[in-house]
């Protein structure tokens, strides 16, 4: 079996020197002594498996067959014991000061006053919901699922790329890849300790209840959905099935004098916390967007009236605005006393003068975002885009530039992926996965994100992304 | 429970009995027009007519394998086996945390192995009988899933609810639209086909092997109507199928009051136990109405639509 290596950027699991990197050598050994015929085999009853199993996710503006499935390489991508400790650390740094600049800025609004980061710049994020300001979340949780994204550089350095904190998702990804690769290629977990992920569930559901206002009885805990046709509608309900949770839609749900209910066979039944995956624009046609018809009327006043908690918490999301982020590490001095733990890629903001000459003079070299989108949409590769694409994202820019940022392109690491036989690096993230109940958790891996088509950058799985299995070393017994 | 996902059970429930009903007509047409072709063309044609008017949807072209193919997978026949096993799955996918994993995977590989089929290259008969059978048997592993991995909870209560009300509404069907040509016995010379037709009927009803064990070899229609009609242990008689609608609403409201689609079956349910002879199309036409009035009501009660 050929194994390519990629010479160009930061290569997992080979050295620059061509040998494969100590953590590495089992497994490439192991798939090593597969014929090809019975790779081939493995691969057919990987993907007889996902097909039956349903394992597939909505791509959306396709006709035929939106419902396709999930694409998985089954080479998996392994995280040294250190290394991963390094991640952790840094990932429970970063939520932890993420929820404090939450509870301030619906708050006290001290950073501002402070001039830590530019009040107008809050202000303006469509994301901060003026109409939360001064309502404390239960337990003043705001962030309860985190995905965050984190990229390799050159050099190997772990960057965060952005924060999620509306509603992230992969998870079911992670636990169903894990089931995959143990049924498809057992032998390849002998010989490493793998740390468990199948308890994030109840991880989950502790988190969830922690912040349930019933604590005497046993709390109503429902996940909101969009409904069959949302693109994670399969995490929706994987994830309700896991935990053993009503999986409800908008118009399941009714809300009487600020409390929430949700619609029986035997009548209704008083609701305690919702893990909604509805973006805050739809959640409540009342407070934020009038058309919507996925929310619940009346929510968000029994959210404020502390009801019912919702997980995310409504105007979380400000936190994960692109141009917010630039501001984490100076946020996290600020209320920690610490440095960031972990670096992240320098941003040019749109709406600072100089940073914006900046910008529109290398548009050609930069990575420019709108600030709040996400899923890789709304954005300009610009070493990879044509001269009219540029042009027209500089009328963009100059028309609104607050609205974007810029970053220098960041190469991702690469990580030898099978394809048609052989073995071939491609571009990849990381996405861990963080759980603020009781205590902030981190999920040992995530959702590892791979580029299937040669020299792509682009990972998200509606634009043609994979995924791997992530393995997290245990720390060896010594 | 919530109001939409036992409405979600609910078809599910309806839509896998209607594909386990059509796949099981379906073989028997099949092999009963393959057998009568040749000594009555014009039989064999009623046939096909009656299952359109069982399962109502155009018929697909003309010939025997045509309908066949439409039958099966269709495009412009709504009662298609696949279609009707989509819907299933389709409901399946919205309540999936509902489900156990083995309910999913079952329903999901039956519909996917006949949607490959279908897709596939034009099949010619044998290939047909292989699907049928194969469709057959998963939907028998999906009931055996629902028997055996689901809880006895109110979700499990719904399934069972619409999955006995389509099998005793679609047996009415049947033999609404079979017995009128089958009272009269014909002059002697037809005589074996006659039997042909009687056996494949309660072949098509799953009864053929019960009705023996009552009745003996011997297919006397009065019996086999009343057997199809009032046998108390059958599982597909029509006394059997109201008790089971009965008992599965009863159960649904608990304890308290008798609720308007309990009601609505109780008293079709005693009048088949009380019933002491008398026309049966009359009879089978208020069945296939009151089942109506009691979807009805059980959609107007539970499921708020």
């Amino acid at each position: 079996m050929d194994w390519q290596r990629e010479k160009r950027t930061f290569d997992e699991a080979f050295e620059a020197s061509g040998g494969a990197r100590p953590h590495y050598k089992t497994v490439l050994s192991i798939l090593q002594a597969f014929s090809g015929p019975e790779i081939e085999r493995r691969e057919r009853l990987q993907k007889l498996s996902l097909l039956n199993q349903g394992i597939t996710f909505t791509v959306y503006g396709e006709k035929d067959g939106i419902e396709r499935v999930w694409p998985f390489d089954f080479v998996p991508r392994i995280i040294p014991a250190a290394e991963w400790k390094r991640i952790e650390a840094g990932l429970v740094q970063r939520i932890t000061a993420l929820g404090l600049f939450l509870l301030d800025i619906y708050g006290e609004q001290k950073c501002l006053t402070d001039g830590i980061l530019p009040a107008p710049l809050v202000y303006s994020r469509r994301e901060y919901k003026r109409e939360l300001l001064g309502v404390v979340p239960p337990r003043g949780i705001f962030t309860h699922i985190v995905g965050t994204d984190i990229i390799r550089d050159d050099a190997g350095e772990y960057l965060v790329l952005e924060d999620n904190c509306r509603c992230p998702s992969g998870v079911s990804y992670v636990l169903e890849n894990r089931n995959l690769l143990q049924r498809v290629f057992p032998e390849l977990f002998a010989a490493y300790p793998v740390q468990p992920v199948k308890d994030y569930p109840d991880l989950l559901l502790q988190t969830l209840q922690h912040v349930a206002s019933r604590m005497s009885q046993k709390p109503v805990i429902v996940i909101l959905t969009p409904g069959l046709y949302n693109s994670a509608y399969f995490e929706h309900s994987f994830l309700a099935r896991e935990m053993g949770v009503f999986l409800v839609e908008g118009h399941d749900l009714i809300v009487e004098d600020n409390h929430v209910f949700m619609r029986t066979t035997q009548g209704k039944q008083r609701v305690d916390v919702i893990y909604r995956r509805i973006d805050d624009e739809y959640l409540d046609p009342l407070a934020f967007r009038r058309d919507s018809i996925l929310g619940v009327p009346g929510l968000v006043n029994a959210y404020r009236d502390g009801h019912v908690a919702l997980a995310n918490a409504p105007g979380a999301g400000v936190a994960d605005d692109k141009s917010i982020y630039a501001f984490i590490p100076a946020l996290i001095r600020y209320y920690l006393g610490e440095d960031a733990r972990l670096p992240q890629v320098p941003t040019y903001l749109g709406f600072r003068k100089p940073d914006l000459a900046y910008i529109l003079e290398h548009l050609d070299s930069l990575v420019v975002k709108t600030t709040g989108d996400s899923g890789g949409y709304g954005m300009l590769m610009g070493p990879f885009a044509t001269k009219k694409e540029i042009e027209a994202f500089r009328d963009k820019v100059r028309r609104n530039p607050s609205n974007y940022i810029a970053q220098p392109l960041v190469n991702l690491s690469a990580h030898a992926t099978y394809t048609d036989g052989r073995f071939e690096p491609r571009r990849i993230d990381l996405r861990p996965f963080v759980l603020y109940g009781d205590k902030i958790r981190v999920l040992p891996g995530g959702l590892t994100r791979v580029a299937l088509r040669p020299g792509s950058y682009v990972v998200n799985s509606s634009q043609g992304g994979g995924s791997k299995d992530t393995w997290v070393l245990a720390p060896r017994d010594s | 429970m919530l109001s939409r996902v036992a409405n979600a059970l609910y078809w599910m429930g309806r839509y896998l009995e209607r594909a386990e009903n059509l796949t099981r007509c379906l073989l028997v047409t099949e092999e009963l027009s393959t057998e009568i072709h040749a000594f009555n063309e014009k039989l064999a044609q009623t046939e096909w007519a009656d299952l359109g008017a069982i399962f109502p949807g155009e018929l697909d072209g003309t010939s025997d394998l045509d309908h066949l193919r439409g039958f099966l997978a269709g495009p412009r026949n709504p009662y298609s086996i696949l279609s009707s096993l989509g819907k299933a799955r389709d409901n399946a996918r919205a309540v999936r945390e509902a489900l156990s994993v083995e309910v999913f995977v079952t329903l999901n590989e039956t519909y996917r192995a006949l949607e490959a089929q279908a897709s596939g290259a034009p099949a010619d008969r044998p290939d047909i009988r292989s699907a049928l059978s194969a469709t057959h048997t998963g939907l028998l592993s999906i009931v055996g899933a629902v028997e055996h991995t689901l809880s006895r909870d109110q979700g499990w209560l719904f399934l069972k609810l619409g999955e006995s009300l389509e099998r005793v509404y679609r047996t009415a069907a049947i033999l609404r639209a079979k017995v009128p040509g089958l009272m009269a016995p014909p002059p002697d010379t037809d005589i074996p086909l006659y039997h042909v037709q009687w056996r494949s009927l309660l072949r098509s009803l799953s009864s053929l092997e019960n009705y023996r064990k009552l009745h003996g070899a011997r297919l006397e229609p009065t019996a086999a109507i009343e057997f199809m009609l009032f046998d108390p242990h059958a599982p597909r008689s029509i006394r059997f199928g109201a008790a089971a609608v009965k008992a599965h609403l009863e159960e649904i409201s608990g304890t308290r009051e008798l609720t308007v689609p309990a009601r609505i079956v109780g008293r079709l349910h005693a009048r088949l136990c009380y019933h002491d002879g008398g026309p049966a199309l009359p009879l089978l036409d208020d069945v296939q109405v009151e089942l109506g009035r009691t979807h009805d009501a059980l959609d107007l009660l539970y499921f708020g639509t």
